[in-house]
């Protein structure tokens, strides 16, 4: 029911033709005027344009409306616009609302006649819910200066100078001993050659220096909570076993260090590290962790000599974990990704045939602090003298990763040009299609073609070692259809890399669920609009960056980065934001402390008082999803905007 | 003359998109993944990934009288590997199915007439009768070669491999019916 003295304006959009061309606007509009409490009517061809949003105002002002509907768009695109024009007219913007005749009606529709009667139908139930609105207030919150950067990879680390270059204090938290991420691990880049320590370590080197930096490596975030501007963060420093205070990077300790035999992570296997390391002699910081899972003195109870043999006297094995809580504004995730585990397809051999290698085992073989020093040799210790490079391991395939990984074809031809470069071997590329996108990249495949590297289109279905001439003897050997040429070629070579693809980080799964983030079903993160807003996450003040959401070269993560912080820095220095005041309540006196609330709140905002037996919603928290409200069994829980009185009314409407 | 009509065309992807997952013929990368996982590609006039470009040109005639659907022994490399998740083995089956029905693609490949007899047979007797499948594959291709399979077949029989009486199944009948009624239903 409407009350008597309620004065309401209804416009109705022609969007153009948008609209118009599918609904008869003025029949809608005549139709208005039928409804109770309706005291104007309007219909205008862009309702969102500045005189469309003029009408409003001045029949606020002029005829004392006391609310408004809009028939036209989706609210998504104007509901923040209208509400606007009602607030500068003096109407609270709560007392406004939308009717979606043009996504769900003019577009989808095709039968005129039809279409007029059910945005008809969509407008009288805009006009009986907003009798039933009330005023509400939106909450200014103020936003703290501090920001958590999760992964310090490159794209971490480019939003994390970037931060603390505007003098913002950061933190910066890294799962690994050493920041740098998989970049550190990269010999060179394309297409320029550059070799990516030396890009990389002057970066690594000022993040570990800056005075607004606080970085938090061996690290881990366990709970977040707060809301945009005002997230408490609970970070887990894993005990290093190392005092940093004390220490000074000597390097006497792994000298001596009694196991020797832990595969390297850093070098993806390819050599062995002690239990007391640092992953990389430029690693940030330059102080070592104790891997306690491999270290005698965890495992068995005994040695101890690295804490003998350390001049410092830093090794300290009572060192606990530690348990920090951080007040942060803004969050930037730059999680990464980790490599498609080749083993997955046993036909190309990986970790059952030697010299089967991935990309980033390669990688490592290239490197000039890698295991054999930069030089590319067999298992064997030999200069191959042939080489296959398989593009497209596990990516573009419906059976694992459906997308392109859009780095291989790129790091391929890199590869193809280190092979000629350090051992003149023929190099063959099997690839299915050459995606060189990128500023410089054609032009980079280009000069790989020009030194002689042999280019098969075409994917390698099997790595063999059955031979069927004397050539193919005692070789790896690659079978592929030359699709040019139709005709299916073997190829023996003595080293097969696989251009593996990239697939999201592990842990980005148990992190979705602590942030509260979505993820598509290749199990990225889900950006707010994957072209719009692509640094941004759907949970205000949560901004994502680098592979995290998608593979990424080094440009496109770094570019990520630097667009993450410029996110989190609009919200920093604007200092405060306006929450929604759309949230839930509970209400105590119905409320029967089952509970059921806490568990299906995807943003953790309700918790229990056991004193009073009740769930109570903490209100900065509250998204006003609605989903404590559809679960709770007593009814106890309400959400505002959304009444059950609103609802029927709206049903109402539609059945009018 | 084109021996595939277009309307055979329309009946052809009528029934490939019928499978399961056959419309994902549609989205064949051409990688050649299936030619070179496929152990009798060598010998076939186009590779399986040209199969499915020549379907996808509209060239189902070039399809047809190739020996390639004849040569294929059904060992799913293809389907396992693809990475577009074309089930190419069972393709390959509608294609057989195909030029069995319409009696095409009979060019230098006697697939067909064994396919055919084979069939027969079973739907006579309910099992399959090794020797009169082979007599009547010879019959229908050439009865010469029959007799350079005289000494083969004299030593299976000598070893009581090969009885020269077929047997029928118990209730021949009913199968027969249900067979027809099954067909029925297919062709529809």
């Amino acid at each position: 029911m409407i009350a008597q003295d309620e004065k309401i304006g209804v416009y109705v959009c022609h969007c153009g033709t948008n609209i118009s061309g599918t609904v008869d606007v003025s029949a809608v509009a005549e139709y208005a005027r039928t409804l109770p409490g309706v005291a104007i009517v309007r219909e205008y061809k862009y309702m969102c344009s500045e005189p469309g949003q003029d009408l409003i105002r001045k029949d606020i002002e002029e005829l004392n409306l006391t609310r408004v509907v809009v028939s036209s768009c989706s609210p998504l695109m104007h509901e923040v616009t209208f509400r606007k024009a009602c607030n500068d007219a003096g109407l609270n913007g709560f007392l406004f609302q939308m009717s979606n005749i043009r996504e769900q009606c003019s577009w989808v529709h095709d039968d005129r006649e039809r279409a007029t009667a059910k945005a008809k139908q969509l407008l009288a139930a805009a006009v009986l819910r907003v009798g039933q609105q009330v005023a509400m207030e939106e909450r200014i919150v103020p936003v703290r200066p501090e920001t958590l950067v999760i992964g310090a990879g490159i794209a971490g680390i480019e939003a994390a100078v970037r931060l603390a270059d505007a003098g913002r204090k950061v933190y910066l938290v890294e799962r690994l001993p050493s920041i740098g991420g998989h970049m550190a691990q990269f010999d060179k880049t394309f297409p320029t050659l550059d070799c990516a320590a030396c890009i990389l370590t002057p970066k690594m080197v000022s993040v570990g220096q800056h005075p607004n930096i606080e970085l938090l490596t061996y690290s881990e975030v366990e709970a977040i909570t707060g809301y945009v501007g005002n997230f408490r963060v609970r970070v887990r420093r894993r005990a290093t076993s190392i005092d940093p205070t004390k220490c000074v990077g000597c390097g006497l300790c792994w000298e001596k260090c009694a196991v020797k035999k832990v595969p390297s992570e850093f070098d993806a296997g390819m050599s062995m590290r002690t239990a007391i390391y640092v992953p990389f002699a430029q690693a940030v910081p330059n102080k070592p962790v104790i891997d306690r899972e491999h270290c005698l003195h965890f495992t068995r109870g005994k040695c101890g000599i690295c804490q003998k043999t350390c001049p410092a006297d830093a090794i300290d094995f009572d060192i606990q974990d530690e348990i920090l809580d951080l007040e942060v504004g803004a969050i930037i995730v730059a999680t990464g990704f980790t490599l498609f585990d080749a083993g997955e397809l046993a036909r190309y051999g990986y970790g059952r045939l030697d010299n089967v290698l991935t990309a980033l085992q390669f990688e490592r073989l290239s490197h000039a602090s890698g295991p054999t020093g930069g030089e590319i040799l067999t298992k064997s210790g030999e200069r191959p003298g042939a080489v296959a490079i398989l593009h497209c391991i596990g990516s573009r395939d419906e059976n694992h990763l459906k997308y392109c990984s859009r780095v291989c074809c790129m790091y391929s031809l890199k590869f193809a040009h280190l092979v000629r470069e350090k051992t003149h071997a023929e190099v063959y590329n099997f690839y299915i299609d050459m995606r060189a996108f990128g500023k410089g990249y054609e032009e980079f495949y280009r000069r790989v073609m020009s030194e002689g590297v042999h280019f098969i289109r075409g994917k390698a279905a099997e790595v063999s070692t059955v031979a069927e001439t004397p050539e193919e003897e005692g070789k790896l050997i690659v079978v592929g259809e030359d699709t040019l040429l139709g005709v299916t070629r073997r190829i023996p070579v003595d080293m097969v890399i696989l251009a593996s693809g990239m697939r999201p980080a592990e842990g980005t799964e148990k992190l979705a669920r602590i942030l509260s983030l979505g993820c598509t079903r290749d199990g990225f993160y889900l950006e707010k609009h994957v072209k719009l807003a692509p640094v941004d996450s759907p949970s205000d003040g949560i901004f994502l960056a680098g592979a995290c959401t998608g593979p990424k070269d080094i440009p496109d993560a770094v570019a990520q980065g630097a667009a993450a912080a410029a996110g989190a820095l609009s919200l920093i220095d604007k200092g405060r934001v306006i929450i929604e005041p759309i949230t839930s309540e509970i209400n105590p006196e119905v409320c029967a402390g089952c509970q059921l609330c806490i568990m299906t709140c995807p943003y953790t905002a309700i918790h229990f008082d056991s004193e009073r037996n009740v769930s109570v919603i903490t209100e900065e928290l509250c998204k006003g999803c609605g989903t404590c409200v559809a679960g709770c069994p007593s009814g106890a829980a309400r959400q505002k905007s959304y009444e059950d009185s609103q609802i029927y009314a709206e049903i109402e409407g539609v059945l009018a | 003359m084109a021996v595939a009509s277009l309307d055979l065309r329309e009946v052809f992807l009528q029934k490939l998109y019928s499978i399961p997952n056959g419309r994902k013929v549609n989205e064949c990368i051409q990688c050649g993944t299936c030619s070179a996982s496929c152990p009798t590609s060598h010998a076939m006039d186009y590779s399986p990934r040209e199969i499915i470009a020549a379907l996808r040109a509209g060239m189902l005639d070039r399809v047809l009288r190739s020996n390639t659907v004849w040569l294929c022994s059904s060992c799913y490399s293809c389907s396992v590997r693809c990475p577009a998740g074309i089930p190419f083995t069972d393709v390959m089956y509608e294609l057989k199915r195909l030029g069995v029905k319409h009696r095409i693609g009979d060019k230098g490949a006697p697939n067909t007439v064994m396919a055919r007899e084979f069939v027969h047979l079973v739907d006579r007797r309910g099992r399959n009768h090794e020797p009169a499948l082979i007599r009547q594959y010879f019959l229908h291709t050439n009865p010469l070669r029959a007799l350079r399979q005289f000494p083969l077949a004299l030593r299976l029989w000598w070893r009581g491999r090969m009885p020269l009486r077929g047997h029928t199944i118990k209730g021949a009948a009913g199968l027969r019916r249900m067979m027809a009624a099954i067909e029925e239903n297919g062709s529809k």
